[in-house]
Parts: C-alpha cells; sequence; structure tokens
C-alpha cells in the first residue's frame, strides 16, 4: 500500500507529467484556454490513462518487446475511441465542448510516455496507480493553467453554461494570455513555480 | 528465423483483433443512441431557425440531388419544406455543410417564402476551440447573414466581415451562404416553389 501511494503521489509532484517531465505540453497549451473544456479533458485523460496503463500492464509477458509500440498505439487508440463514441452518444453537451480535443488524446505523449516507461514493466496494481497519479497531475495543473488564463484572459470563469467568477467590470483582459504565447509564458512561471516547491520539499528530507 | 516473425506478428494481429471487436461493440451500442441525437438536434437547429413552422418536410431526393449538383463544393445534406399550422408552405430549411479548418462545418439555414435569410445556426464543427469557434460565439458574426433579402447573390456574401484569425472557418459559413443562395436560385425557384 506504501509503494501504491509513494507511485500515485509522485505523478502529483515530482514525477508531474506537465511541470516535471515536460509531456503532453501540445493539448495542455491548446486545452487551457478554457476551465470547462480542461476539466472534462482531464477526466477523459485520467479514464484513458488508467485504463492503458492497466491493460498493458496485464499484457506485458505477452508483448513481445519489437513490436510493443504499435501495440501500444493500438490499446491507446481503442480506448480514446470508446470515449469519444461514449461522450457523444450519453453527454453530448461535453462532447460539444470537447469536440476535437478527445481524439487527440491518441497523441498525447503522456498516455504513450507511461505505458512505455512504467506500465511495460510494473505490476498491474502499481500501474493503476501511476496512470491515476499521472492522470491526477496533470488534470490539476491543466485545469489551474486554465483557470488563471480564463480568469485574467477573458475576465471570467464559466462552467457549464453558468458564469461562476467575474472579474469586475473595466477590467480590460490582455487577449495574450488567451493566445499560445501568453500560454507558454504563464506555463513557464508554473513550471518554475512548482520546482521551487519540489526542490523545498526535498531540502526539507534531507536536512 | 520463421518462428521468430511469427512470435512478433502474432500478438499484433491479436492485439488488432481485440481491439476491432471491442470498437464494434461500442459502436453497435452507442450509434443509435449518436443518430438520434444527431436527428433532435437537427430538428431543433430548424425549429431555431425558423419558429413560425409547425412541421418540416423532406424535398425528394431527385430535387436534393439537384440541389447538390448545383452547389458542387458544400454538401446540401437536407431541404426541409417549413408547413405552417394550416400546412401551408411559409419558407425552408437547409441543412448545409462547408468545409472549414478541421472538416465541415454543418449549418442550418432558414429561409422565408422570399427567400430572405430567416435565421442560421451551426449544427457541429470540429473547429479550433478558442480560434474557429469564434464563428459561433462571436457577437455579430452571424447576425450579419440574418435578414439577407431573398435572391441574395454570391456578391452580396463576399461583402459580410470575416473574423481574422478564424479565416478558414469563416470562410466555411462564407460558403455556406453560398450555397444557399445558389440552391434557391437554381433549385426552389426553378422547381416554381417561390411565390
Amino acid at each position: 500500500m506504501k509503494e501504491w501511494l509513494r507511485v500515485f503521489r509522485a505523478g502529483l509532484s515530482i514525477d508531474n507529467p506537465l511541470t516535471v517531465l515536460m509531456i503532453g505540453l501540445c493539448a495542455t497549451l491548446a486545452v487551457s484556454s478554457q476551465v470547462e473544456g480542461s476539466l472534462f479533458m482531464g477526466i477523459a485523460v485520467i479514464f484513458v490513462l488508467v485504463m492503458s496503463n492497466a491493460l498493458i500492464s496485464v499484457l506485458r509477458k505477452l508483448i513481445p518487446s519489437q513490436v510493443r509500440i504499435p501495440i501500444f498505439i493500438v490499446i491507446i487508440a481503442s480506448f480514446v475511441t470508446v470515449v469519444d463514441l461514449f461522450l457523444k452518444a450519453f453527454f453530448p453537451p461535453i462532447y460539444a465542448v470537447l469536440g476535437i480535443w478527445i481524439p487527440l488524446i491518441v497523441v498525447n505523449c503522456i498516455i504513450l510516455g507511461r505505458a512505455e516507461a512504467f506500465a511495460y514493466h510494473n505490476k498491474v496494481w502499481l500501474s493503476v496507480a501511476d496512470g491515476l497519479g499521472m492522470g491526477v497531475g496533470f488534470s490539476l495543473v491543466l485545469v489551474g493553467l486554465a483557470f488563471i488564463r480564463e480568469f485574467f484572459g477573458a475576465g471570467k470563469i464559466e462552467l457549464l453554461g453558468a458564469t461562476i467568477l467575474k472579474m469586475p467590470t473595466g477590467y480590460a483582459p490582455p487577449t495574450i494570455l488567451m493566445m499560445f504565447p501568453g500560454a507558454f509564458i504563464l506555463f513557464g512561471f508554473v513550471v518554475a513555480f512548482v520546482r521551487w516547491l519540489n526542490e523545498r520539499s526535498t531540502d526539507r528530507k534531507v536536512a | 528465423m520463421k518462428s521468430n516473425a511469427l512470435r512478433l506478428i502474432i500478438p499484433v494481429v491479436l492485439t488488432c483483433m481485440a481491439a476491432a471487436a471491442g470498437l464494434s461493440a461500442t459502436y453497435t451500442i452507442t450509434a443509435p443512441l449518436i443518430a438520434a441525437q444527431d436527428k433532435a438536434a437537427e430538428e431543433a437547429a430548424l425549429k431555431s431557425v425558423l419558429p413560425e413552422a409547425d412541421a418540416f418536410e423532406a424535398v425528394d431526393a431527385a430535387m436534393l440531388a439537384s440541389a447538390q449538383e448545383a452547389v458542387g463544393d458544400s454538401k446540401v445534406s437536407a431541404i426541409y419544406r417549413a408547413l405552417d399550422g394550416n400546412g401551408e408552405l411559409i419558407g425552408w430549411g437547409l441543412k448545409v455543410g462547408s468545409r472549414g479548418y478541421g472538416g465541415y462545418v454543418d449549418m442550418v439555414w432558414g429561409l422565408d417564402r422570399d427567400g430572405k435569410v430567416t435565421d442560421l445556426t451551426i449544427l457541429t464543427m470540429n473547429e479550433t476551440p478558442g480560434l474557429g469557434t469564434r464563428i459561433k460565439t462571436e457577437p455579430g458574426f452571424l447576425e450579419q447573414y440574418r435578414g439577407l433579402p431573398g435572391g441574395f447573390t454570391e456578391k452580396d456574401v463576399k461583402k459580410l466581415d470575416m473574423i481574422s484569425g478564424a479565416t478558414k472557418s469563416s470562410r466555411a459559413v462564407r460558403n455556406s451562404g453560398i450555397a444557399v443562395s445558389v440552391v434557391y436560385e437554381a433549385v426552389l425557384k426553378a422547381a416554381g416553389e417561390v411565390r
């Protein structure tokens, strides 16, 4: 259980896919302009990541290493398509928000990266922990980034059709935050902040 | 050597077969639901562009085919006659798809009896969120098409504004409008349906 927690927490902090491993950035920069889209993207990624990690870990002894990448891709693409069809059939409003980003989870390198780096070499329950940790770590940073971008870049936060937070009137939002250059700059600050946090906590452990 | 190749091929083939089975199962479950939702969305869109209509009646396949032929590049996927409570023709609803940045942008247009654009709406699109999707969210963009008079032409449509930064997506709406003008001119008018 201890090891399970350790693996899960690594995804949130010292091995966070976005701020430390720096993978899956293209989808992040694109989706993080809206909190709503980011939230659902996070949930979809967590699902796909846990499922593909679990399945690949179960099959890891049967998959020859020479052909592992094609097999990983087929497994991941299948799960993503399942998510795509299910969202379309049962949650059309959410599908309308996410639209084009769902199929793009296939090429999100976090999922292939974790299959290759973790699930292929570890036990099933640890792979599930890794998938959950990485997925939640990804979602937290994504939603945080989206919150800052939408709140300061658009002046309000909208969730499920309702405005839940609004800047005072007269606030002129800097549009650069909504565009990719602004996302890059902001992301740089977030990375610096998280690294500072991580370093501080490891320093304390050593001392 | 032969057995070695087989050792590699068999797992790949098995994985693909299992994936195909899983996907076709999912598809079988979800396809009717997705189709029903598309149908409901289309009906809601028709209602919203032609609020005075009580019923919509699809035109026959030959008419639809001739409309498609006249339009060329865009996709005319449905033409409906809008009928009021007495069964009187009060306008038309057209479902037109035009190529945007991320595939087709499907739109529903409403025309009144004189061919004036009553309203228009975007049914489905896969445009880039925050950029291409501004064709739906930008205030005043779709509105400028509203009220185009009967018999409007390509020239009238091209006078309308585009959204900078979303050129390809705006062009999808523009081409959709041009397609509607062509269908009106070449099909509805030619069939003597216009007053």
